[in-house]
């Protein structure tokens, strides 16, 4: 039995709970202290140190009366893709896929190549450099504490992959996900992926009924491009792109047949040419 | 401002990663030439113990190139925990492996025939290896373009064809240079004469499939073709490593030069190949890392 | 309507079937509380909000109306005159459960007389004498009513026609909602109220933090009464406390106004000085409140033992007496001019989060002592070497103790449902850290040890006292006191025997026993049941999680919820009600009415305490136990019914009336709190609120806390960033006639300039959060918001200013000039005169 994620945006507050409480339960530090002025996300993106990552998309209508004015917030988080382009690329076997049908990447045995980062459509794993580059704040100001408290879990890796583990530890313990129990208004729902896609099938459904007709299913369905399913799936009010998620995302691996065929032929002709001028006089 | 927020990683891959896959592009090009040399024929025989003993190094420097990439040498051991078919990189590293046994062999096939090792070490490498250090050559420098263009970065699955192509082509290229350098400081001539033959004909061909590549990949080639980048690639690659070697080398087998301005000639056309080689690979990675942040190609990807 | 803390609670919210948000940044500040409205909306139910700015609130309500600061009673105002002239009010609730037939005296004149005032009103005291603000009585006494509300004197009437200028023109042109929006809002409420169905209304500080904050919740209240919310499930007006405990600190008073309880400090300005005349000013006749005295002796009981007996009037004596106003502001001012020694700061941060915060800090250089009890090193503890001053010329004696945070000690904390929830210890307080409780408590037994020997007759409060919180029992930190010990004091006990008291019912004024927070009674009714600590849930009002005061009860005055005769009103609403069969009021909440006590009771003429309510008076703290539409003399300072002034900063003038702000709002025009008096120079309005991000020093020392809103910053409109040249993401300055502060520049659609009455208004929003330590950090709207304050509750005007901006950013601040003449007149004693008013 697969468990993932079901996130409905249409409840979700942008509160940052989930992000909040990912970074805690993993100990993962903080990526600093920049403002961005895009809206209220001064995350940015998921990133090696950032499992969870609430977008806001502000559409503000041209009304005068401000009633249709928009602004959406979505919690983004690694897939868990059926078919998984990290997973495949991972030349150490480090990323597997664990009991849980997620795609679980093992600290020890990753290597830091890179190689899922690049492999990822949708732009999730990203290397984590060794502490000392990725701790931003000023450490003068920072009671030694909690910085400790904040690096200890990656104090003996150092420059490795880092993506959400779907909480596999608190998972084996029978414990719902750090994200999803934070969530106040159940944006973020956790459990079976089967069960999870049936009530995400119903939601949809009502809130067609409702007149929200954008409302959409991302990754519930085979997603396309050879990747799937995605165990952590989405709702969303809008287009996918709107969100920063790819609406044709490609698994990597099915371009390879057509790059090996490609590199053979201009072998072979190479070779050709190649035995043509050496065997010449 | 959403536009500006990159959707895809970019690589962290860098100037070592960038001489990884050019030094895997003329591994794989130095495979395929010491199969070519006919050992009947002296000035060949020559090339052969050259290109051999030049691929062996080669592939033996890869190994720390990597490794000072992963950061701890036994990180590279993690590489040789499991063989992935669909993991360029896990079969690109067995290939390197295998790659690099086939050209020790050889090498000491070679330097055993010719007496610096002893001579039954000849039979250390049985005449099969030949072929197979150009086979696995082939794929070495093949395997470094699918390596890219296997992934998630636009202009590199824009290039899923073109790339692997391109850089087996340049990897031919780059070794042919690379044979006509050791062959003019050698004063080995005669083989000088058809390095650069077949170097005119790679680089043809690489030429010819880059400019396809640039006609068809549209969008997604533009972080490459076009801006800041492109211009180093024009006169770097294209017209400093591939037209002027070509022309030179053009001018070489046309024009009767006397010997030291040939052999001249030989050096700067084979060393503005090199370069165009390496800024290629440079090219694609950085290239890459900018096509990464283009927002409107990460979201409809190449298929 | 007579307690002190929200009619509805939190889950309750899931029942609504409308919610209108105004005066809250609900999603926010409150974002685990939001839950219950996103599960009412997936009920179906209606979410409004109604901000300054669309926020991330306005994001999930379905119906989003911009409004400007300040300006929130003329749209309650004209939702009341709606109501009443499109006869759109639940009828039958608002003539049984509300005073709206009661007959207003002949000499009350209202605002519309008087341009803008009250009857009353003594310009030289700048105060009002409210004797007018009554109903008429007839010859028994009794106050004369009008079922039919033909009278025109009659409090609807009277409201009516102080509302008829109170038109969606109005709201439209003053407040910047368009017409459209306003009935639409109007039809919505009002479709989903009645019988069948019920609408809820929360707030905060959205709503209180101005000159008139209480009047603009009190409006609120006309409007749910008049739509028959309250009492009822899903209704009500859900107040959103603020910090964690906030609810528990006004319960246990805080205030200096106050003993714990909601019982009125005793006052030297009225004649108080025994327990008879304190109780004869004091104690209301008819109601609940006659029980006073039971919860007064108790009180007193609790607070000294033995030493309280009937002979000493229970050492009421002991007692301190109020002789003005101590409230913080005043109390800042007389500190800065000179006239405080010494000063005691815990849990608190006013170097950053107070208004006129510089006034604040260089006040603390005028102390000669000054203790800070915190978790952290705050800009209030670190006032002495701030940015520009000088620590070698402040003479103030500093001492900071290390607090214990909450994980690191047990006890409640009572919450905004008026909910006490027990808290265990998860950790050992870090370093030297010690528990609040473990410092007040030290602070006793030092106390008393020096005075052991006293034969003063001042000095016997302290000996009096009691303070035995040790427990043998209970292991822990050697000298650490039970708070359970304490909160069994705060329940109460029968003092001959010890024994725990199970409801305040059970409270008598003879000494026999002895209660803290009469409203706490029940909590631990015997000497093993902390219902604090119980966490069974159900379905319906988890009556078992918990325990809310009064009496675990969940909805207040919940015979509301039933009809007159008993019955609920609608099987959809049902509630609590009336079981003819067992003789007793039974539903799913303990009911807030006398159990036994049949719906046809009459009234009792004439006759004292609960006997002078019907069976069918619902409001049982109120005198006459309806709900107040018009508030009688004496209650309110500043207005029975709710009148629509200005912000005393605002760029526009008032619409209504000739009267600009609240006349009894509190001034100090003094050299170092400067008022922007000129729109012209000052043209937007300015907004403070919270971020769900950040709350104060606490969040901006937590990394990752700090990296989601890292920077100080200011919300503005496109347009206004173009005419002035403020880029996104960049640095702006904010100023006003009292100082300047910086932030980065948030420029979001989301605020959105306003047209009122042809002009266009914009206003700008900054967050409160941001002080100068911390990894997230910036300067704080407190820099530039000068201190005035409501006449009944003290509080600030923090949520509707006027001010100017630029690009770039602000000077270094220069050394302060605590020097600066004040002249005499102008300065601040301590306990100054509680008369607000203009100056
Ligand atoms: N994350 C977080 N949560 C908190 C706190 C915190 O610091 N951080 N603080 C807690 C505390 S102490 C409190 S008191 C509560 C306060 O809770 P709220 O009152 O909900 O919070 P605020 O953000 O101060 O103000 C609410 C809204 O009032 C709007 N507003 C301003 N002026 C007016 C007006 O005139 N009319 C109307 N209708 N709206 C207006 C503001 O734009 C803002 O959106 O929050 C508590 N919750
Ligand atoms: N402009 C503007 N100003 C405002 C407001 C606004 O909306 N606009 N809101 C106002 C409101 S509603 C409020 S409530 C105030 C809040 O203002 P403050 O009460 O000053 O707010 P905090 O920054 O939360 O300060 C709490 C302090 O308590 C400390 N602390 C935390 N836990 C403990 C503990 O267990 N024991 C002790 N001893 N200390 C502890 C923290 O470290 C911190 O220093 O700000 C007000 N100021
Ligand atoms: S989303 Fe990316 S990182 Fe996550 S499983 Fe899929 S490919 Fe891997
Ligand atoms: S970085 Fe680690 S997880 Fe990613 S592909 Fe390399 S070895 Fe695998
Ligand atoms: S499942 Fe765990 S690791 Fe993944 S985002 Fe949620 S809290 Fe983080
Ligand atoms: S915790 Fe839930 S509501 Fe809050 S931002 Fe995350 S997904 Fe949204
Ligand atoms: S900070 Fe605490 S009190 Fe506030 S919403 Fe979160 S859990 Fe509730
Ligand atoms: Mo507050």
């Amino acid at each position: 039995m697969a468990t993932g994620f079901f996130t409905d945006t249409t409840l979700c507050i942008g509160c940052k709970a989930c992000e909040v409480a990912c970074k805690q339960w993993n100990e993962l530090p903080s990526d600093g202290f920049s403002f961005t002025g895009d809206s209220y996300d001064n995350t940015v993106e998921l990133s090696g140190t950032t499992w969870r990552h609430v977008a806001f998309v502000e559409q503000i209508a041209a009304t005068p009366d401000g009633v249709e004015d928009r602004w959406l917030m979505s919690s983004d988080v690694c897939k868990h893709c059926e078919n998984a382009g990290c997973l495949e690329a991972c030349p150490t076997g480090a990323i597997i896929r664990n009991e849980f049908g997620s795609v679980y990447i093992q600290p020890d045995v990753c290597n830091g190549c890179g190689y899922c980062v690049v492999s990822c459509p949708f732009g999730v794993v990203d290397l984590i450099d060794s502490l000392g580059g990725t701790a931003k704040y000023s450490t003068a100001n920072l009671q030694e504490s909690r910085l400790d408290a904040s690096k200890t879990a990656l104090a003996h890796t150092g420059g490795v992959a880092g993506k959400c583990t779907l909480c596999y530890d608190r998972q084996t313990l029978g414990m719902v996900p750090a994200c999803a129990k934070a969530c106040p208004t159940d944006s973020i729902q956790f459990g079976d992926v089967a069960t999870l896609r049936e009530r995400a099938k119903e939601r949809v459904t009502t809130l067609h009924a409702r007149g929200e007709t954008s409302a959409q299913l991302y990754g519930a369905d085979d997603i396309g491009g050879g990747i799937g399913t995605l165990n952590a799936f989405f709702l969303l009010k809008d287009r996918p792109s709107v969100y920063n998620l790819p609406e044709r995302p490609v698994l990597p691996s099915t371009r390879q047949p057509d790059g090996y065929a490609a590199a053979a032929v201009i072998a072979v002709g190479l070779a050709i040419a190649g035995w043509a001028i050496f065997r010449s006089a | 401002m959403n536009d500006e927020k990159p959707l895809l990683k970019a690589p962290h891959w860098g100037a070592n990663v960038t001489t990884y896959l050019f030094l895997g592009g003329i591994m794989g090009g130095l495979g395929l030439i010491q199969l070519l040399c006919d050992p009947r024929d002296e000035s060949m025989r020559k090339l052969r113990r050259t290109t051999r003993i030049a691929s062996f190094l080669l592939a033996a420097v890869n190994p720390p190139i990597l490794i000072s990439h992963l950061g701890r040498p036994e990180r590279f051991l993690h590489m040789m925990r499991i063989v992935k078919l669909k993991s360029p990189m896990s079969v690109g590293v067995w290939g390197l492996v295998l790659y690099s046994g086939a050209a020790g062999a050889n090498m000491v096939r070679e330097l055993a025939q010719s007496g610096v090792l002893p001579s039954w070490m000849r039979h250390f490498a049985p005449h099969a290896l030949t072929f197979a250090q150009a086979v696995l050559g082939a794929f070495t420098a093949g395997y470094t373009g699918v390596l890219l263009s296997a992934t998630a970065v636009p202009l590199w699955a824009a290039g899923k064809r073109h790339i692997p192509a391109a850089s087996i082509s340049s990897g031919a290229a780059s070794a042919c240079a690379l044979a006509s350098l050791l062959s003019v400081i050698e004063g080995n001539h005669e083989a000088c004469v058809k390095t650069e033959r077949l170097e005119m004909v790679a680089s043809a061909v690489e030429f010819a499939i880059l400019m396809d590549f640039r006609r068809v990949s549209g969008d997604y080639g533009k972080p490459m073709f076009e801006g800041p980048r492109a211009e180093k690639f024009r006169t770097v690659t294209l017209i400093g490593g591939i037209a002027v070697p070509i022309a030179l080398n053009l001018l070489g087998q046309i024009l009767p030069l006397p010997k030291p301005v040939d052999a001249a000639r030989t050096v700067v056309a084979s060393v503005l190949t090199l370069l165009g080689g390496y800024v290629l690979r440079e090219t694609f990675i950085e290239s890459g890392k900018a096509s990464a942040a283009v927002r409107q190609t990460a979201i409809s990807q190449p298929t | 309507m007579g307690r002190g803390g929200a009619t509805a609670w939190v889950p309750d919210l899931a029942n609504a079937d409308c919610i209108l948000i105004q005066g809250s940044n609900f999603a926010e500040a409150h974002p685990v509380a939001f839950r219950f409205v996103m599960q009412a909306k997936e009920r179906g139910a209606t979410i409004i909000h109604i901000d300054p700015r669309f926020t991330r609130t306005s994001a999930l309500a379905d119906i989003f109306a911009p409004i400007r600061s300040g300006t929130d009673i003329v749209f309650l105002g004209a939702l009341v005159s709606w109501l009443i002239e499109n006869k759109r009010y639940f009828h039958e609730y608002v003539s049984a459960y509300t005073n709206a037939s009661f007959v207003v005296r002949q000499d009350f004149q209202d605002t519309d007389d008087l341009d803008g005032l009250f009857s009353g009103w003594d310009a030289a005291s700048g105060s009002y004498d409210t004797t007018s603000w009554d109903f008429e009585r007839d010859a028994q006494g009794q106050i004369v009513t009008d079922e039919t509300f033909e009278h025109p004197r009659c409090v609807l009437n009277v409201l009516r026609r102080h509302y008829a200028r109170y038109t969606p023109e109005m709201v439209e042109n003053t407040c910047g909602i368009p017409v459209a929006t306003f009935t639409h809002i109007a039809e919505i409420l009002a479709a989903n109220s009645g019988r069948e169905r019920t609408t809820a209304f929360a707030y905060a500080v959205g709503w209180t933090q101005h000159s008139s904050g209480v009047q603009f919740v009190r409006c609120s209240a006309l409007v749910q009464l008049l739509l028959g919310n309250i009492g009822r499930p899903g209704g009500g007006i859900m107040a959103l406390r603020g910090h964690a405990d906030i609810q528990g600190a006004t319960d246990i008073a805080t205030l200096y106004d106050l003993l714990p309880g909601y019982l009125p400090m005793p006052s030297a300005l009225r004649t108080e000085s025994t327990l008879a005349e304190y109780l004869a000013s004091n104690q209301k006749k008819t109601g609940w409140w006659a029980n006073m005295p039971k919860y007064v002796v108790s009180q007193l009981k609790a607070f000294y033992g033995k030493a309280a007996t009937p002979e000493n009037d229970f050492c009421f004596s002991y007692l301190p007496q109020l002789i003005g106003d101590h409230s913080m502001l005043p109390t800042t001012f007389a500190m800065k001019d000179g006239n405080v020694r010494g000063y005691f700061v815990i849990g608190q941060n006013p170097g950053a989060s107070g208004q006129n915060a510089e006034l604040v800090r260089s006040a603390m250089e005028r102390l000669e002592w000054f203790v800070n009890i915190d978790s952290f090193e705050n800009e209030t503890s670190s006032f002495w070497n701030r940015e520009g001053a000088d620590p070698s010329t402040i003479a103030t004696e500093c001492f900071f103790l290390p607090a214990a945070t909450v994980l690191e000690k047990e006890g409640t904390m009572t919450q905004t449902s008026r909910m006490l929830q027990w808290h265990d210890k998860a950790l050992e307080p870090a370093g030297t850290s010690k528990t609040d409780l473990w410092y007040f408590y030290e602070l006793g037994k030092r106390l008393k040890a020096l005075y052991a020997d006293s034969s003063d007759e001042k000095d016997r409060p302290i000996l009096d006292m009691t303070w035995e919180y040790d427990d043998p029992d209970e292991p822990g930190e050697p000298g650490e006191p039970s708070a359970r010990k304490v909160l069994q004091e705060i329940n109460g006990y029968v003092t001959a025997t010890g024994e725990q008291v199970a409801s305040f019912a059970d409270l008598k004024d003879d000494g026999s026993t002895a209660s803290g927070v009469w409203i706490y009674t029940g909590v631990f009714p015997d000497a093993t049941t902390n219902r604090a600590r119980s966490r069974v849930g159900d379905d319906s009002t988890s009556l078992g999680w918990g325990w809310a005061w009064p009496a675990n009860r969940r909805t207040l005055y919940n015979r509301a919820s039933a009809d007159p005769l008993g019955r609920p009103w609608s099987e959809r609403k049902k509630y609590v009600w009336w079981d003819e069969t067992k003789g007793e009021w039974t539903g799913v909440d303990v009911p807030d009415f006398p159990k036994t006590k049949a719906p046809d009771t009459p009234a009792i003429a004439g006759a004292s305490g609960m006997d002078a309510h019907s069976g069918a008076d619902p409001f049982i703290m109120l005198a006459q136990g309806r709900a107040q539409l018009f508030v009688p003399a004496g209650e309110l300072k500043d207005a029975p019914i709710p009148a629509h002034y200005e912000p005393l900063q605002s760029p526009i003038h008032n619409a209504l009336y000739a009267q600009e702000v609240n006349p009894m709002m509190r001034q100090w025009r003094r050299p170092d709190n400067r008022y922007n008096d000129s729109p012209h120079d000052y043209p937007y309005v300015l907004t403070t609120y919270r971020i769900t991000e950040m709350s104060g020093i606490m969040t901006r020392y937590i990394p990752w806390l700090a990296e989601l809103q890292p920077e100080a910053f200011c919300e503005l409109d496109p347009e206004l960033a173009v005419e002035k040249g403020i880029r996104n993401g960049e640095y702006m300055v904010i100023s006003t006639a009292l100082g300047e502060m910086e932030a980065k520049a948030l420029v979001s659609g989301r605020m959105r300039p306003l047209r009122i009455n042809g002009k266009r208004v914009h206003q700008i929003g900054i967050p409160y959060n941001y002080g100068r330590m911390g990894f997230a950090r910036g300067d704080s709207p407190g820099e530039l918001i000068a201190l005035s304050m409501d006449p009944n509750v003290s509080i600030h005007e923090s949520k509707s200013l006027t001010c100017n901006i630029r690009a770039g950013r602000r000077a270094p601040l220069a050394t302060p000039d605590i020097e600066m003449a004040v002249p005499a007149q102008m300065r601040t004693t301590i306990g100054e005169s509680v008369a607000h008013g203009a100056q």
